[in-house]
C-alpha cells in the first residue's frame, strides 16, 4: 500500500510538529502521535551553574511562557536556599502571573484555537487565523486583542524588570516594590481586562455556541476522552496557577489523590515509546496501560479543562458563574460524586476552560492589586547557599509546569529536572489526534476541512514546543505514514524541516 | 529606527541575533534603539510600534544555504521569517497592526539580516565556528542598511 496525505503547515503551533499516522492495509487510521523535537542538553547546559541564574535561564527556553518558568524556577530557589517566599513577594509574583495568564489565554484564544471556531472548521486556511476572526468580530475586537497583549506586556516589564524575559526572581522574594503608581496602573488595567474577559466569553457563547454545527463539534464525540484529570487547587479546591496542591480526579470526578508539589516523583512516572524519544508521563499508581481512556489507565490530562474538572469551585465571582453555567451546558453540574461535578470529557470545550480562567485570572488580579499592602517594601531577604533539593511548581497555561533542582553546599548546580505543561499532555494529544484521525480519514481520502479537523485535535492543547527558531518557508511539519505492526514507513510529507 | 536582534541566547547559533545587536549596541548610533528579543509574531510588532524604520536580525535556517552565510533581504517572500508561530509570522503581524491603526514601519523599510544556522536546538552559548565566523559580516550588512537609511556613522570615540 502506498498512502500519500497532504496536510498544510501547521502554522498556529509553538514550535514544529510531527505528526505519525499508522494505517491498517486497508488504508484504515489504527492510530496516530504527534511528536515535537527534542531540545538536546538542556540539563548538562545547566548543570555547574549558579542556581539563582535558574529563573533567567530558564525563562529562556520559550518565547512565549517565560512568567511560568521564571516563576516556578523562584518557587524552587525558595525551598533550595530555605527562604519561604516574603508575603508581599509572593503578591508581585502572583501579580504578574495572573497579568500573564491574561495575555496568553488571550492570544491562543483569539490567534490559535479561536479562529477553528470564530472563522470555522471548513473555511479556507487562509481565513483560519486571526485576521480571519477580526473579519468576523469587527476590528473593535481585534483593536482590544492587541490592547489587551499591550497593557499587561507592559505592566509585567514594570513589575518584572524587563520585557518578555522578566528578572525579578530572588530566592525567597523579588527585586523590587511595587510603586503607588504602578499599583494605580494595575488596578485599572485588571478592570479592562474584567471587561475583556466578558467581552470574549460573550463572543464564545454568541458564535461558537449559537452555531449548531460548533456546537455539536464541542458537545459530539469526536473529541471526548475519558482520562484522569489534574490540577493546583487552593485550600478551598478552587483553581489556583501561583500555588497549592495538586489534586488530581478520576474519569469519574472521584478524588484519586492530592499531593504537595515535592512529592510529584510518588505520583508521576514517565514511560518511553521506542518509535519517540518524547517522554509520557503518566500517573505511577495506577500504570502505563497504553494510550488508553478508562479509570484502569494512568493517562492523565492537565489543561484549563482539567483543572476546572478538579475544581470543585471558582475563586472569584464572575468566574463562579461561568464554572456553573459550564458544568451546566455539559449536563455535568452537582452530579458527581459527593455532589461534585462530573468531569467534562469533551476536550473542545478546553477552549471555553481557556476563557473562564481568563475572567479568573483578571478577577484575581484585581484583587491583588486591592491588596492594602501591595506596596509593601519588604520584598527581599538575606540568604545563603546550602546543599539541597528544590521543586517549584505553578500551572503554566498548558498544565502543571515543574522545576527540580539539587544543588551542592555552593549554590552549584548537580542536576535539573523540568516537566513541563505540554509534556503532561503527551499521551492525549496523541489518543485525540488519533480519535479524530479514525473517526475522519477513511481508505486515504482526506481533505482540508478533515485534516483540520485533525489539527483541532491537539491544537486545543495549546502544545508548546518551545522554540525560537524562524525558519523561512513554512512552519514545520512532518507527516509520517506507516504501516501498523512493523512500522514500515509508507509515507512521509515534510515542509519546512 | 529600530535594530532587534531576535534569538535565544541559550540556543547556539539561534543567539546570533542578540550576539550582533550587543556588538553594534556600542558603537553609538544616534536615535538607533537597539533590542535584543526573543520572540516573533505579535510580540516583535510591539518592538516595531512607533518606528519608521527597522532592521530585524535573526538565525536563518535553510538547508540549501551554507551554515554562516548572510542573507540580506526584505520581508516580501519571507513569509514565515520571524514567524512566532503561537500566534502568527511577520508580514501577517505587521498586517494585523496596520489594520487596529498602529504607527508602524511600510515593509519596504524592514530590512532583514539573516545567517545562515548549523544548530538551533542544542542548549549552548556559543555559536558554531562558521556561525562565529559570520558575525563581522553580518555586523558589516547591519552598518551598511543604516548607512544607507542616514541613521548616522557611529560616534567619534572620545
Amino acid at each position: 500500500m502506498n498512502q500519500r496525505i497532504t496536510i498544510d503547515p501547521i502554522t498556529r503551533l509553538e514550535g514544529h510538529g510531527r505528526i505519525e499516522i499508522f494505517l491498517d492495509d486497508a488504508g484504515e487510521v489504527v492510530s496516530a502521535y504527534f511528536q515535537v523535537p527534542e531540545l538536546r542538553g538542556f540539563e548538562s547546559f545547566c548543570v555547574g551553574r549558579q542556581a539563582e541564574e535558574m529563573p533567567n535561564i530558564t525563562n529562556r527556553i520559550c518565547g512565549v511562557c517565560p512568567e511560568a518558568h521564571h516563576i516556578a524556577a523562584a518557587k524552587a530557589l525558595d525551598e533550595l536556599f530555605g527562604a519561604p517566599c516574603l508575603p508581599a513577594a509572593a503578591r508581585i509574583r502572583e501579580l504578574i502571573y495572573s497579568a500573564f495568564f491574561v495575555t496568553d489565554h488571550t492570544t491562543h484564544f483569539y490567534c490559535l484555537g479561536g479562529p477553528d471556531f470564530i472563522v470555522g472548521p471548513d473555511a479556507p486556511k487562509e481565513e483560519r487565523n486571526i485576521l480571519g476572526v477580526i473579519r468576523k468580530v469587527g476590528l473593535d475586537a481585534g483593536k482590544a486583542v492587541i490592547a489587551c497583549r499591550a497593557r499587561n506586556h507592559e505592566l509585567i516589564k514594570k513589575l518584572g524588570g524587563r520585557g518578555v524575559h522578566l528578572c525579578g526572581a530572588l530566592p525567597g522574594g523579588w527585586s523590587m516594590a511595587v510603586t503607588p503608581e504602578i499599583a494605580r496602573e494595575a488596578r485599572e488595567i485588571a478592570r479592562q481586562n474584567i471587561e475583556f474577559a466578558q467581552f470574549s466569553l460573550e463572543t464564545f457563547h454568541r458564535i461558537v455556541l449559537g452555531n449548531e454545527a460548533y456546537r455539536d463539534l464541542v458537545l459530539g464525540d469526536l473529541y471526548a476522552h475519558q482520562t484522569y484529570s489534574m490540577g493546583t487547587v487552593d485550600a478551598h479546591n478552587a483553581p489556583n496557577f501561583y500555588d497549592g496542591t495538586i489534586r488530581v480526579v478520576d474519569p469519574a470526578g472521584n478524588e484519586f489523590v492530592r499531593y504537595r508539589p515535592q512529592e510529584y516523583l510518588d505520583h508521576v512516572a514517565e514511560h518511553v515509546e521506542p518509535w519517540s524519544y518524547v517522554k509520557f508521563p503518566y500517573l505511577k499508581n495506577i500504570g502505563w496501560k497504553g494510550f488508553v481512556d478508562g479509570p484502569e489507565s494512568g493517562v492523565y490530562q492537565a489543561t484549563p479543562l482539567a483543572r476546572l474538572n478538579v475544581a470543585d469551585r471558582m475563586a472569584t465571582p464572575r468566574a463562579q458563574a461561568e464554572f456553573e453555567r459550564f458544568f451546566d451546558a455539559f449536563g455535568c453540574r452537582g452530579n458527581g460524586p459527593g455532589g461534585r461535578n462530573r468531569p467534562v470529557h469533551h476536550r473542545l470545550a478546553t477552549h471555553w476552560a481557556r476563557l473562564i480562567e481568563l475572567l479568573s485570572a483578571a478577577e484575581r488580579m484585581q484583587e491583588l492589586a486591592d491588596h492594602p499592602e501591595l506596596c509593601d517594601p519588604e520584598v527581599r531577604q538575606a540568604v545563603s547557599c546550602r546543599a539541597g533539593v528544590g521543586i517549584g511548581s505553578v500551572e503554566a497555561p498548558r498544565g502543571t509546569l515543574t522545576h527540580h533542582f539539587t544543588c551542592d553546599e555552593r549554590g552549584i548546580l548537580t542536576s535539573v529536572n523540568l516537566l513541563v505543561g505540554t509534556t503532561n499532555n503527551n499521551a492525549p494529544i496523541g489518543m485525540s489526534i488519533a480519535k479524530a484521525a479514525k473517526g475522519l480519514i477513511h481508505k486515504g481520502v482526506v481533505s482540508d476541512g478533515i485534516l483540520n479537523r485533525v489539527e483541532m485535535a491537539f491544537r486545543l492543547y495549546d502544545p508548546c514546543c518551545s522554540c525560537a527558531t524562524h525558519a523561512i518557508g513554512t512552519a514545520p511539519l512532518e507527516v509520517t505514514v506507516r504501516r501498523s505492526g512493523d512500522g514500515t514507513i509508507l509515507d512521509r510529507i515534510s515542509r519546512g524541516l | 529606527m529600530v535594530v532587534i536582534g531576535l534569538g535565544s541566547p541559550f540556543l547556539t547559533d539561534d543567539s546570533v541575533g542578540p550576539r550582533i545587536v550587543r556588538e553594534l549596541a556600542g558603537e553609538g548610533y544616534p536615535g538607533v534603539r537597539f533590542v535584543e528579543a526573543h520572540a516573533g509574531g505579535l510580540l516583535l510588532l510591539e518592538e516595531l510600534s512607533g518606528t519608521r524604520n527597522a532592521i530585524i536580525i535573526d538565525a536563518l535556517l535553510d538547508e540549501s544555504l551554507p551554515p554562516g552565510q548572510v542573507v540580506v533581504s526584505g520581508i516580501q517572500g519571507a513569509s514565515h521569517n520571524a514567524a512566532c508561530s503561537h500566534d502568527c509570522g511577520l508580514p501577517e503581524a505587521l498586517d494585523i497592526g496596520r489594520a487596529m491603526g498602529m504607527p508602524l514601519p511600510d515593509n519596504s523599510d524592514i530590512s532583514l539580516v539573516a545567517v545562515v544556522a548549523r544548530d538551533v536546538t542544542t542548549f549552548s552559548e556559543d555559536l558554531t565556528p562558521e556561525v562565529e565566523a559570520a558575525v563581522p559580516r553580518a555586523c558589516t550588512a547591519v552598518r551598511s542598511i543604516l548607512a544607507r537609511k542616514n541613521a548616522g556613522s557611529p560616534a567619534e570615540a572620545p
